[in-house]
């Protein structure tokens, strides 16, 4: 029941949401493949359960997070939102998470501003919501989904470049993107 | 929101009921200040678990009813496996049966600490929710996080994720952690447990309203120990039977204005399971700390008022992290992580005490062990006519507050159960008529 963990740096990568469930699956799935690039500094991890994220956000200068979004949207479409210490408040209805019966009680929105309240927000948050097609139990990822994984996974890539977690390409590990994933995210 | 009826009524419609599980709402009328008629309406809609669990292989239910619930997976994992291992006739070995209490334990105190810190205490300490309450009591919701986060540690040890753990079969795990794992994580369950020790003390000094239920209450009581994966049932009206008695006792039937279906206990209702239900039939079964510091508290022997189930869930977490850390202090490694259990043909029944009360399981198997029946009876279903029973009793004596302070009072009352619409079908407004 170990985890491999990548090595813990200022700036942080979460995937959100239940590998079980349809595109709830995409923020692991994007976590999972930008975790695949080896970028030096940057922690990657894998939640399913929001009020997790707080203890991983304090004292960071950036968090990204990646979580798959119901707003009556084109399935596949990136929504991009950033807050962060300093930023506007979410509102409950800006961004609600997938998982039901999970945390649906607490959802990302909920703890982002709890995390605000306990003034434990890193310095620049970033939310990738990716729009859901399907989110059935034991569902494999919809098509539109799945074809927004890369895209999202760029996104990722340039959030971490423009604000200078990543300086320069050098910092990206082999250098390569790798064929397949070859280290787990910390789970 | 309220507006004025034809008929001199009036309704109240407070948008979605709050920090519940769940899809679903209150329509509550007024008639002379007498409450003439309180529903919970469970909308969120049936999932057909039962009927999509026939034609598969007897293996497979822990995986399939995990995904009931993200609050509760392991409630529906222990009992679909106390049910499927009934029918095949199989007992697990003692070591398994602690493994899987360890693993419940976790889920107790992941569930209980998101209830008493970022649900229920914003109810007493007059706030909206965690997040206004996390302004000006800080340390509070830190705590709770902590406690959580012990919790969810553990989950992740033994069940090999904090959400729908991935560990359990049929037979008990795939694999056991080793006793250096379990001793890692012994320093954290430690200090949490003094922490939920000064939780007790927190939760028992907020003003409680004065309630007394008259129902029945029911839960499991093991041989030995708190009831947690396993027992046999009693009721405070002196009933005992076997858990393969359950749907001779307990029978359930559509409401029409529910998805979720109403269960009664021999043909009575309302009966109440969950932490009141468990403490009031198990206080002797407690570990001394958590007695200690209930009797420490004035909590006494037994708790019928709704209201202090907050205390009752502080309790219940000083004694799963103590029972966790007893379970741990005797970890041997060397256990079969499993055994082997073959399907036959034939019913089998199980229970086991989610957070929110007694989940019932039942399956008949085909002697290749192909599910041709099953039967869930959660705990939030066995409790919906108590929580309406409740705002009948209670909304008589809140009918001169204005609709604000109204719909927040009986937000709290029914969150005293800690509902899990999820489970029950398969989330809550609030309506209000007055005449």
């Amino acid at each position: 029941m170990t985890r491999a963990k990548v090595g813990a740096g200022r700036a942080l990568v979460v995937g959100l949401g239940s590998p079980d469930r349809g595109d709830d699956a995409v923020g692991p799935t994007v976590a999972r493949r930008v975790a695949t690039l080896l970028l030096t500094g940057i922690q990657v991890v894998e939640r399913e359960d929001p009020t997790s994220l707080i203890e991983l956000w304090g004292d960071r200068d950036l968090a990204v997070v990646v979580d798959a979004v119901c707003s009556d949207g084109v399935p596949g479409t990136l929504v991009i939102l950033e807050t962060g210490i300093g930023g506007a408040p979410l509102t409950e209805d800006a961004w609600t998470s997938t998982g039901r019966g999970g945390t649906h009680a607490f959802g990302l929105a909920e703890a982002v501003e709890l995390a605000r309240a306990l003034h434990r927000l890193p310095r620049r948050l970033v939310l990738i919501g990716i729009e859901a097609g399907g989110l059935e139990h034991g569902d494999p990822l919809t098509a539109p989904v799945n074809a927004a994984v890369e895209r999202a996974v760029e996104a990722v890539y340039g959030i971490l470049s423009q604000t200078g977690a990543l300086p320069s390409h050098r910092n990206r590990g082999s250098g390569t993107r790798p064929a397949r994933a070859v280290q787990e995210v910390d789970r | 929101m309220s507006h004025k009826l034809t008929d001199g009524g009036q309704v109240m419609h407070v948008g979605t009921l709050s920090r519940v599980e769940g899809e679903g709402a209150m329509h509550i009328e007024y008639s002379g200040g007498q409450a003439t008629l309180v529903q919970l309406r469970i909308y969120e809609p049936p999932r057909f678990y039962e009927a999509f669990l026939r034609g598969r292989a007897w293996t497979e239910p822990p995986d399939i009813t995990a995904r009931i619930c993200g609050i509760c997976p392991v409630a529906y994992q222990m009992s679909s496996c106390g049910a499927i291992e009934d029918a095949c006739g199989v007992t697990v070995p003692e070591a398994i049966r602690l493994m899987r209490r360890l693993l419940y334990c976790g889920e107790w105190i992941e569930s209980h600490a998101l209830h008493i810190f970022l649900l229920h205490a914003p109810d007493f300490l007059g706030y909206d929710g965690a997040i206004e309450m996390a302004a000006d009591h800080p340390a509070v919701v830190e705590r709770g996080l902590r406690l959580k986060k012990a919790g969810n540690d553990l989950m992740d040890l033994v069940g090999g994720r904090s959400v729908h753990p991935i560990n359990v079969r049929i037979g008990g795990f795939y694999k056991m952690p080793s006793v250096a794992e379990l001793r890692r994580i012994r320093p954290v369950l430690e200090r949490a447990r003094d922490e939920a020790v000064e939780t007790v003390r927190l939760v028992a000094g907020f003003d409680f309203p004065e309630m007394e239920q008259p129902y029945e209450y029911l839960s499991l009581r093991p041989e030995v120990g708190y009831p947690i994966e396993s027992g046999s049932v009693v009721t405070t009206a002196g009933k005992a039977f076997a858990v393969q008695d359950f749907t001779a006792h307990i029978q359930e039937q559509h409401v029409e204005w529910s998805n979720a279906l109403h269960a009664t206990l021999d043909g009575e209702s309302p009966y109440v399971v969950g932490p009141l239900a468990r403490y009031t039939l198990n206080f002797d079964r407690l570990s001394p700390i958590a007695q200690d510091i209930a009797r420490e508290v004035g909590l006494g022997t037994t708790c019928r008022n709704p209201f202090r189930s907050i205390i009752v869930r502080a309790v219940e977490l000083v004694y799963a992290y103590d029972e966790a850390i007893r379970i741990i202090d005797g970890w041997r490694d060397g256990v079969a992580p499993a055994v082997p259990v073959p399907p036959r043909a034939g019913e089998g029944f199980g229970a086991s005490e989610a957070p929110r009360g007694v989940l019932f399981h039942r399956y008949v198997l085909d002697d290749a062990g192909i599910i041709t029946d099953a039967q869930i009876v959660p705990p939030t279903s066995q409790n919906q006519p108590s929580i309406e029973a409740d705002l009948r009793t209670m909304v008589q004596t809140w009918s001169e507050l204005d609709d604000h302070a109204l719909s927040h009072r009986c937000e709290h009352a029914i969150r005293n159960y800690d509902p899990c619409i999820s489970c029950a079908t398969h989330f809550l407004d609030l309506t209000v008529k007055r005449s």
